[in-house]
């Protein structure tokens, strides 16, 4: 069941649609293959605990992979604000937040940002990790980090490739990146999509409000 | 606070450090500025009468009276966008707009200073554009109903900075009927184009009204053009930094605004 949050002039917003994903790989068994279709005024998902975990081989041949509830993401690699390179499979045992971000020194990225590292205790005492990552290079991130005090890790995703392996969806007709934040349960699996362009401080509300109900 | 005699004022020099006194030359207006003036609301009135006359000609007065409205409202639209776009991008050198750029920078410094500024002084610019693009539909055109629409937008366009000047004014030193349409919301109210001249300096940029600032903003409109303008472009919109001195209104002089 999705949640919308609605503003007075929804219209505008509504109107200025994003292109539809392309449909999920076929070894998704999950029950819930509903297309992860960008709204500015956020689009969460539903998040019930039907977990379906695709093979691990069909996973890895899939060429155009999109990352839902239940599937399991591709991994990647990608270097950290320090350049050093970091594996999603580091994360694995512990929760993750992997938040997908336009750029940053955006106002809603650093809004983003900002709000995710004074809620980050919150997410420390859930057990769950941050990650934050865009098209940015890693000197650019260092430099939010600093700027802005951040603690915890940004991603280099050079070329948006990760950001297109997971599905992330773009918004105003593909003139803009998406924000899409994924929460990955201990085990790496999908447990909650949200997007939502221009309310960045509710990605951090959602995937709290997430973490504290499992 | 005594003040050096300043060198000869020109319009496109670059927003200094000082404001300008009361007296300034760049506030005064000048008789082209008047002549612009004298264009705009020429060209405004013939758009006007030819809309009545052709109405009454063909019997017909609603149409043209909602094309009217939808004008006046249209405008408010207008002048957020225009707004929006003088306040972020380009500068003093950027051709054909440069110098209300660079004047609109100089407001934001000194908001003050548009109320010292002479009529046609405020409103030339506004008048010259208007006077290109009315007359050329005024000649060729003879619909009632469009020129209904172009007379009142034009118009509320031309006049939108002595909106805007009305909307820096103490309520103590404006016309009654004014207060009463701002407080109605038919002209944009002190308070609400005071809530655009305050950091991070983003919101509240129409001014003929006001009507459609909340929509704009509570959409996060302007928000979605400047990213939009950044991914394409690479141009961030001043907005987006922290206000630099040139930009934050310079608190020092504004005791000078009650003199």
């Amino acid at each position: 069941m999705a949640s919308i949050s609605l503003h007075t002039s929804l219209t505008l917003p509504s109107l200025l649609h994003t292109q539809t994903p392309k449909p999920t790989f076929s070894h998704n068994l999950s029950l819930l293959s509903k297309s992860s279709q960008s709204q500015f005024h956020g689009l969460k998902l539903s998040n019930s605990s039907h977990l379906s975990i695709p093979s691990s081989a069909s996973v890895k041949s899939s060429i155009v992979a999109k990352v839902t509830e239940g599937t399991l993401p591709p991994s990647f690699t990608l270097k950290d604000q320090n350049g050093k390179p970091v594996s999603l499979s580091k994360f694995k045992g512990k929760p993750v937040v992997v938040y997908f971000y336009p750029a940053d020194e955006t106002p809603g990225c650093t809004k983003q940002a900002c709000a995710f590292r004074d809620s980050y205790e919150k997410f420390k005492k859930a057990g769950a990790e941050v990650v934050g990552i865009s098209g940015d290079g890693s000197a650019s991130h260092k430099a939010f980090a600093e700027k802005y005090k951040l603690p915890y890790t940004l991603l280099s995703d050079e070329g948006n490739k990760v950001r297109k392996e997971w599905g992330v969806p773009s918004d105003l007709f593909g003139a803009l990146p998406g924000r899409q934040t994924y929460v990955l349960d201990k085990n790496g699996v999908c447990r909650l999509v949200y997007n939502n362009q221009f309310q960045p401080e509710k990605h951090i509300d959602e995937t709290l409000k997430f973490l504290k109900s499992v | 606070m005594i003040r050096v005699s300043p060198p000869s004022p020109s319009l496109l020099s670059p927003v200094t450090s000082r404001p300008p006194l009361l007296n300034d030359l760049t506030l005064k207006s000048t008789w082209s500025h008047r002549a612009w003036l004298a264009g705009g609301c020429t060209t405004v009135l013939i758009s006007l009468a030819k809309s009545v006359t052709g109405a009454a000609d063909s019997h017909i007065w609603l149409e043209p009276i909602l094309a009217g409205f939808i004008g006046y409202v249209l405008a408010d639209l207008g002048s957020g966008v225009y707004h929006w776009g003088i306040d972020n991008y380009g500068g003093a050198e950027t051709p054909v707009f440069g110098s209300q750029i660079e004047a609109f920078q100089g407001h934001h410094k000194w908001p003050w200073t548009i109320t010292r500024r002479q009529f046609a002084n405020n409103l030339h610019a506004l008048a010259r554009a208007v006077t290109f693009i009315v007359l050329p539909i005024n000649l060729l055109c003879d619909d009632p109903v469009l020129l209904g629409f172009v007379g009142v937008c034009s118009g509320c366009i031309m006049f939108s900075q002595q909106f805007h000047a009305w909307a820096h004014t103490t309520k103590s030193r404006l016309p009654p009927l004014v207060v009463a349409l701002q407080d109605g919301g038919v002209l944009v109210s002190r308070s609400q184009h005071g809530a655009h001249h305050r950091p991070p300096y983003n919101n509240n940029y129409c001014i003929v009204s006001g009507v459609w600032n909340e929509i704009l903003d509570s959409s996060s409109f302007f928000e979605a053009m400047e990213m939009i303008i950044f991914f394409k472009f690479g141009v961030r919109p001043r907005s987006w930094t922290e206000p630099t001195s040139d930009w934050t209104q310079d608190s020092e002089t504004t005791s000078v605004e009650s003199k």
